[in-house]
């Protein structure tokens, strides 16, 4: 006879587990979006994509395993900010590719991969109407797509792919908000088989936009979602490129259709990490890159070892400049607005 | 009135009873009957079976009906489906017709086929010319059938005639004019076609024959089968052997045998100039081509094989002469049905090629071979 | 191409005689390899796939058979447990199915002459697909291709070959299912719910779940669904 112990979390209401965390997280607008839930629902009922967090049915279809709210960041929410701690910090451009701001991102995954630290790696790419899907990276040479470097501001079901990846493969990266960073600690101090995630990028992250909303509002400001080459979040400002020019308004009027969960969120740099990447802090065309972990180190030693990138000084200041600011302006409890 | 009745019967029984066979095996059996009937107290009973045995023994009807005549024809017809089937079969490694009476293991099947033909529905399709096409099949049987009444078996013969030879080739000659007009007649794209080849094939085979056959008339010095037997110490054969090949060869592109089955080739030209037929009428047209190889096979045996010669028994009487002839060209058809199991079917032009060249070349130098032996004064 | 004419007319000649040769060889000594079935039959060889015969004694439900198909030809239906069915309409006699049963529960036959009246007749289902079907015998001989260095003749014995044997015992390789990585377990239960032996189960008030070798029969359908793939079949000494 084969005996284990399964961990059950406390209920806070006489439901089901799912409407625990429809009580908890989504009812109270604190759902960050990070699609944990959707990934480790073992009948695959809660749903993501494009729109809010939802389990059609659950009343019926609900097993009440616990799993979703064991791994969801916003279930017993203590807000994480600050810089947080790291081993190293530098600014850097990747000499083999083209990303965001220098590429950093892609240079550290294809680094991992060619060192054999991890298998596989889990990207987001885009279509011509900046529409995501993941994307599962398993060569270097596939990230010479641009495509599938640089930032998408939209979500994206990272997560689910994510666990499908580590079913299949022992070494595992992936990409992905503070959110979804402190998903997966929790989802990997849960299930030991997530463990396999060997290498977690976090991205420097104010807020997060659905794709319909903000295709919605650029289309008022006269701008066609395919018409845009790159956009970008600096100095408040959002920041569109076209082939014919650039349109730029402040991020405060993107405010209406911010997610309420990000109006909670005060981690700015994704503390929980191995390694933070972002332009904040850098000059245009490099990224800061936060060394938080071990294997981060590995990689970055490496990248230097190779001379794939160049490497200058990062901007402590800037970086918590922002980190505070973030924690100024979204308060938890949120404050209620008279 | 009864009278002249009588006597016009006496009068015909006269003229039978001068030229009946003599068959001494039978004498007694003939014998036996008569007495037997004479006992049976009908009046007239005892002429009438004298008057029925007098007609079957009357020597041309023997010739024409009997032997080698239309009975044995039909035998023959039997047999030869049924051997060449068979045999065929065997050769190639398969069984053949099987299941029609297993305890014969098939042997009936031509009958069988036969009978089904009789049942089928003889289908006359709308582009036909429809009288051609219903009649024709008939009249082709007329060149195939009257070289029998021609062809003499010892006493036994049909019309005795010194030209008997010259006029079976004359009638060979003829069929192949009827299969054409039969593909003309079915106005269709593969008869017309097969009755092209058919032609084509005709032309090919014919100056050759008929130069191999006069070469032994020319050999013979004379076209009278009883001569022509007569002089046959040595068979033919070996007398004028080239004449005996191009006979051979033009026998079997003349009766659409394989290597030389052009008009009628199953697997390029569906049938030829009788894909249109069925039922009865396609019965009689795949007897045709057997009932020509049955004549050019008797006069094959007349020519090269010592036509009726043979040992002579003398039980059977007048007899003999027919059995030996009927043997002897089943045996030459048995062989040539046994040639369509070896060879596979030339082209067109290729045997056209041949019969120009090979052929008339041979048949030529066979008319010199026998115009030599023929002048120095017979054998 | 240069040939000698000579020389070609006597291999032309040649080739002529030889033809000869050997169709007479051929009227008289047949090589013929005919089997004059239904009289005759062939002897098949024991691998032959024919038509599929169940143990409902040995099945233990694990639907390998029904998803292995090629055609979709295998439906289960539950009697005493689930049970495969197979439709002869659609059946490719593959025998994918024959060679996946871990048990050996479906097993094949010489049998492949069957003639169903209807279409309808041609879905059999388990309990008809128990027995080998009935045949009517009209074969007196069999008949076997023997190949040796003379080449390949048919022989023909006067016995009548046994149609419905091929008892191919397979060698039992017990397996159980067994949680290698409890760590990882969701305690979603979902194994609990397919196992059609009950050989997994949970008690709600310790938060525990256990597997029983004893009834497991290693059937694998809870390690086929389990969302985060922490069971395994292990094999039982």
């Amino acid at each position: 006879m084969q005996e284990w112990q399964i961990v059950l979390p406390e209920k806070k209401h006489k439901k089901k587990f799912f409407g625990n965390l429809l009580e908890e997280v989504i009812k109270p607008a604190i759902c960050s979006h990070c699609t944990a839930c959707a990934a480790i629902c073992p009948v695959k009922g809660i749903t993501a994509g494009d729109r809010p967090i939802d389990f059609p049915n659950w009343l019926k279809d609900c097993v009440d395993c616990g799993a979703c709210v064991k791994v969801c960041p916003r279930w017993d929410y203590r807000p994480l900010g600050g810089v947080g701690s790291y081993i190293e910090m530098f600014s850097a451009r990747s000499k083999r590719f083209l990303g965001q701001d220098g590429a950093m991102v892609t240079e550290f995954t294809a680094t991992a991969l060619e060192e054999g630290i991890v298998e596989r790696a889990i990207f987001v790419a885009r279509d011509e109407e900046w529409r995501t899907r993941t994307v599962s990276i398993i060569d270097p040479e596939q990230l010479k797509n641009r495509k599938i470097t640089g930032t998408k501001y939209s979500f994206a079901d990272v997560l689910p792919a994510v666990k499908e990846a580590v079913l299949d493969s022992k070494a595992v990266a992936f990409v992905g908000t503070p959110c979804m960073i402190s998903a997966l600690r929790k989802m990997q101090r849960s299930f030991r088989k997530f463990e396999r995630v060997k290498l977690a990028i976090g991205l420097f992250c104010t807020e997060n936009f659905y794709h319909s909303q903000l295709s919605e509002f650029l289309a008022k400001k006269g701008v066609a979602m395919k018409d845009v080459l790159k956009t970008d979040i600096k100095k408040g400002k959002f920041i569109v490129k076209k082939a014919d020019g650039e349109i730029t308004f402040p991020v405060k009027e993107l405010d209406g259709i911010i997610p309420p969960g990000c109006k909670v969120c005060q981690d700015f740099s994704a503390v929980e990490a191995d390694v933070s990447v972002g332009s904040v802090g850098s000059e245009a065309g490099f990224s800061t890159v936060l060394v938080r972990s071990d294997i981060a180190k590995r990689i970055a030693d490496a990248i230097r070892a190779r001379g794939y990138a160049e490497f200058r000084d990062a901007s402590l200041e800037a970086v918590k400049k922002l980190c505070d600011y973030k924690v100024k302006i979204h308060p938890y409890p949120p404050k209620k607005e008279g | 009135m009864i009278e002249v009745l009588i006597d016009l019967i006496r009068y015909f029984l006269s003229i039978l009873k001068s030229n009946q066979l003599d068959i001494p095996l039978i004498k007694p059996i003939i014998a036996l009957i008569m007495k037997i009937v004479a006992q049976i107290p009908i009046p007239y009973l005892s002429n009438l079976v004298d008057l029925i045995l007098a007609v079957i023994l009357w020597r041309p009807l023997f010739a024409v009906v009997v032997m080698p005549g239309l009975t044995v024809l039909m035998i023959y017809l039997l047999y030869i489906v049924w051997f060449e089937r068979k045999l065929t079969a065997r050769i190639q490694w398969r069984v053949g017709p099987l299941e029609v009476y297993r305890p014969l293991r098939g042997a009936i099947q031509a009958l069988a086929d036969g009978i089904r033909y009789l049942f089928q529905e003889a289908i006359v399709h709308k582009d036909a010319h429809r009288p051609y096409f219903v009649q024709l099949p008939i009249l082709a049987f007329i060149p195939v059938l009257l070289p029998i009444a021609f062809i003499p078996a010892g006493n036994v013969v049909g019309i005795k005639s010194p030209y008997a030879v010259q006029l079976t080739i004359a009638f060979i000659s003829l069929i192949p004019i009827t299969v054409i007009a039969i593909g003309w007649a079915s106005n269709s794209r593969f008869a017309f076609i097969g009755s092209v080849r058919e032609a084509l094939m005709y032309v090919a085979y014919e100056i050759p024959f008929i130069v191999a056959a006069i070469s032994m008339i020319f050999l013979y010095k004379s076209g009278d089968p009883y001569i022509i037997v007569e002089n046959q110490w040595i068979p033919g054969a070996i007398l004028n052997p080239l004449a005996f090949l191009v006979f051979l060869i033009a026998m079997l592109m003349a009766t659409s045998r394989l290597p030389f089955e052009i008009p009628e080739a199953d697997q390029e030209i569906a049938f030829g100039p009788f894909v249109e037929y069925s039922g009865i009428l396609f019965g009689l047209v795949m007897v045709l081509a057997y009932e020509k190889l049955y004549v050019m096979a008797l006069l094959f045996t007349i020519l090269f094989l010592g036509g009726w010669n043979g040992i002579y028994i003398s039980l059977l009487g007048d007899l003999n002469a027919p059995i030996w002839l009927t043997i002897k060209t089943i045996v030459v058809i048995s062989i040539i049905a046994m040639v369509r199991s070896m060879y596979a079917r030339y082209r067109i032009d290729q045997a056209i090629r041949i019969g120009f060249s090979w052929l008339l070349a041979f048949s030529m130098v066979a008319l010199a071979i026998g115009v030599v032996i023929g002048y120095e004064g017979g054998i | 191409m240069k040939v000698e004419f000579k020389a070609r007319r006597l291999d032309l000649l040649r080739m002529h005689l030889d033809v000869i040769r050997e169709a007479f060889k051929q009227a008289v000594a047949p090589d013929r390899v005919t089997v004059e079935y239904p009289r005759e039959r062939k002897k098949y060889p024991a691998n032959f796939r024919g038509i599929i015969v169940f143990d409902k004694d040995k099945c233990i439900s694990c639907f390998r058979c029904a998803h292995i198909c090629p055609a979709n030809a295998i439906q289960m239906t539950f009697y005493e447990k689930a049970w495969p069915g197979i439709d002869y309409t659609k059946c490719i006699f593959c025998h994918f199915c024959v060679d996946s049963c871990p048990t050996g529960a479906l097993r094949s036959t010489k049998i492949h002459d069957i003639a169903f009246a209807t279409m309808g007749e041609m879905k059999l289902n388990a309990v008809q697909m128990l027995k080998a079907p009935e045949l009517t015998r009209e074969d007196s001989f069999t008949v076997e291709y023997v190949v040796d260095p003379q080449g390949w003749r048919l022989e023909k014995k006067a016995e009548i070959d046994e149609l419905a044997l091929e008892q191919f015992i397979i060698p039992e390789k017990r397996r159980v299912s067994v949680c290698v990585d409890p760590e990882s377990c969701l305690g979603c239960r979902l194994c609990v719910e397919l196992c059609p032996n009950d050989a997994i189960s949970v008690d709600r008030k310790a938060n525990k779940l256990n597997i029983l070798p004893e009834k497991c029969t290693g059937c694998g359908i809870c390690v086929r669904n389990c969302p985060m793939k922490v069971l395994e079949l292990k094999e039982v000494k």
